[in-house]
């Protein structure tokens, strides 16, 4: 059977110890951000981008990937033990879950969310397996056009569907998507925008921007305002789960699977939406919704499943069609750019050992995070108490020294400043970083398939809705934002984010 | 979308947001007025770049105005002093990298950086400087060979 094959293919990439290793220190990695707070795993993986520069392809592919969903199960750990989300995404599960600690069921809280997790990413995982040549082989009868389609549609769902104002978000795609042009046009061979600075000739590296707008702008508000310490508030008890308790999770974590799974694939969706989503199904769905925020089972094991498939899902766009559908899959994007991969529909067909690698190793690496975090929460838990003054120098180190290795210079480091302000006056405007990446990111792949199928056309707009799948992209993404300016619509988008404001 | 009345509202963070967006749009409008803009069959390198500063501009103005009318949002509190001391810290460093070498520069970064947080103490910024500048040096330039000198001579 060629999915057997393609599939031991993938393991034996992943299973050579050099990637095993990988995957080992980005769960690790992962599953320490995870449970610290103030850096999340975006702003890791911006710091550790030039750092994979030095790494093999697939080794450095596997360890990010592995930050990303290893901040999944750390971050659920302190939400449960100390009501401290790690992560964005695990803020659904500090209600119940801190509830139920609370009642010294905390052990079994974290049983189900660590296996409810493994489940979630297992299923995610084939998921990928499966449709990513589906999606890739239709993806690769893409024109100029479709391209264009699906580069507007992605820019703008991914709004949509992120926090905030959209308006806003917008604008900060229109932000990003200017500064990806920035350097020699490479159809003129004018210099674009560069404020006759030869150093930006090539044009602004992905790295700089990264590490501007997540790190530097994430320590300066970090330390701008006292430290919230959370203390551990009981013992954290028997580990296994009883057998009610897990009768009355084991649907839940298949709920959130699915909604995980589904929600991960869109343009702006991912870890944190798929657990806002499946906690209020799970909510909507039990028989004793009063239950909810009191210590329900199923609001911990739903989320969970939801975040941990939503992570995984939010690959598939990405590793199909080229497009990245957050800011954590702009740096893949960006990490894959830096070893000469373009990402999209051709990775399946001329590097499989690549796509099944990852594929491969994500499972194993949601294996190993059932490890690392079953038996040593203990140790997690007092990490809690390193103060940030301690972590934040050596951080600030990493953000340079790797800045400074892309090119070698000192400029970089220089625009990093630059950047670092940029995304400080953002956080205050209460501008999104996130779009603007994935502006920055796509903006020559934009750029290029635009003025390709304008030439095709010769100058003639309509293009676009004479061929079907580019003009079924817009439509959709036309009616998305109409029903955006719908009042019901718009109420209950507020009212769901105000909700995962708290 | 808040029925409230907002007489005297006005939401801080928007107008912000606009004033940047505007500001940005400007600039690079501004940079970009050299680009030929071509036309839609043959776009010239000015092309998108203007039409995006352009666009950028404009939902800058439309949230500034309508800003004026939303309810009341204060700005977060702005405390400048740690992104300063953060700035003057990158910023040496960018200027020694080369010049001084990674040590030097190093113990900039990591001694001026430490200062953004009141809580630091003098005997734990010598302790981490210099655990992390030895640590750094082992893993950044002899372990992954980032190209810069570790001395200044």
């Amino acid at each position: 059977m060629a999915f057997l094959d393609v599939l031991m293919l993938g393991f034996s990439e992943a299973l050579t110890p050099t990637n095993l290793m990988f995957c080992f220190i980005g769960a690790l990695l992962g599953t320490l951000i995870g449970v610290l707070p103030g850096i999340g795993p975006t702003a890791t993986v911006a710091i550790l981008l030039p750092v994979t520069f030095f790494l093999p392809p697939l080794g450095a592919l596997i360890m990010l990937a592995g930050i990303f969903y290893g901040a999944q199960y750390g971050g659920s750990t302190t939400a449960i033990l100390v009501n401290l989300p790690g992560e964005a995404s695990a803020v659904v599960t500090a209600i119940d879950g801190y509830q139920m600690a609370r009642k010294g069921r905390a052990g079994a809280a974290l049983a189900i969310a660590a296996l409810g997790s493994f489940f979630a990413g297992t299923v995610a995982t084939i998921a990928l397996a499966i449709a990513g040549p589906t999606l890739s082989a239709f993806a690769l009868s893409f024109g100029p056009a479709e391209y264009v389609a699906l580069c507007i549609f992605g820019l703008l769902a991914a709004t949509i569907l992120a926090h905030g104002s959209v308006v806003k978000a917008i604008g900060m795609v229109c932000l990003g998507l200017v500064l990806g042009m920035v350097g020699i046009d490479v159809n003129s061979g004018s210099a674009r925008m560069t404020f006759g600075s030869t150093e930006l000739y090539d044009g602004i590296d992905f790295v700089v921007i990264a590490v501007g707008l997540f790190g530097i702008a994430e320590i300066a508000t970090n330390l701008e305002s006292k430290e919230i310490r959370g203390v551990l508030q009981s013992k954290i008890g028997r580990l296994w789960p009883t057998r009610e308790e897990f009768k009355d999770s084991w649907a839940a974590v298949l709920r959130g699977t699915g909604v995980g799974t589904i929600l991960g694939v869109l343009p702006g969706g991912g870890a944190t939406l798929s657990a806002f989503s499946a906690y209020s199904v799970e909510k909507r769905i039990s028989k004793t919704p009063e239950k909810f925020g009191h210590g329900a089972i199923a609001g911990v094991a739903g989320p969970e499943a939801a975040n941990n498939a939503g992570a995984q899902a939010s690959f598939i766009p990405l590793l199909t069609l080229g497009i990245p559908s957050n800011s954590i899959m702009a740096m893949m994007l960006g990490a894959m750019t830096i070893h000469g991969i373009t990402p999209g529909p051709s990775v399946i067909q001329n590097q499989p050992e690549l796509f099944w690698g990852l594929v491969a190793s994500m499972w194993l690496g949601n294996a190993m995070l059932l490890v690392i975090n079953l038996p040593l929460i203990g140790l997690w838990v007092k990490l809690l108490q390193i103060p940030y003054r301690l972590m934040y120098p050596a951080i600030l180190l990493f953000c340079c020294v790797g800045v400074y290795s892309v090119s070698n210079r000192g400029f970089d480091v220089a625009l990093v400043i630059l950047f670092g302000i940029l995304g400080y006056v953002l956080r205050k405007a209460r501008c999104e970083p996130g779009p603007l990446l994935l502006g920055f990111v796509l903006g020559p792949l934009l750029e290029t398939n635009l003025r390709r199928a304008m030439l095709l056309s010769q100058g003639d707009w309509l293009v676009f809705f004479e061929r079907p799948i580019s003009a079924f992209l817009l439509v959709i993404t036309a009616a998305m934002l109409l029903t955006l300016i719908l009042p019901t619509i718009r109420k209950n988008r507020k009212a769901a984010f105000e909700a995962s404001e708290d | 979308m808040s029925t409230k009345p907002a007489a005297n509202g006005r939401d801080f963070p928007d107008i912000l947001a606009g004033g940047v967006l505007i500001f940005l749009g400007a600039l690079g409008l501004w940079a970009g007025r050299d680009l030929t803009y071509g036309t839609p069959a043959m776009m010239g390198p000015g092309f998108l770049p203007k039409s995006l500063c352009g666009i950028i501009a404009l939902i800058g103005a439309i949230v500034l105005i309508k800003a004026w009318s939303k309810p009341h949002e204060a700005l977060d509190a702005v405390n400048p002093k740690p992104l300063l001391i953060l700035v003057a810290a990158i910023a040496g460093f960018a200027f020694a990298a080369e010049r001084f070498g990674f040590v030097a520069a190093t113990i900039w970064l990591l001694v001026v950086g430490s200062l953004a947080d009141p809580e630091s103490r003098w005997k734990e910024i010598f302790i981490s400087t210099a655990v992390l500048t030895t640590l750094g040096a082992l893993l950044f330039v002899y372990g992954l060979g980032v190209q810069m000198p570790i001395w200044p001579f």
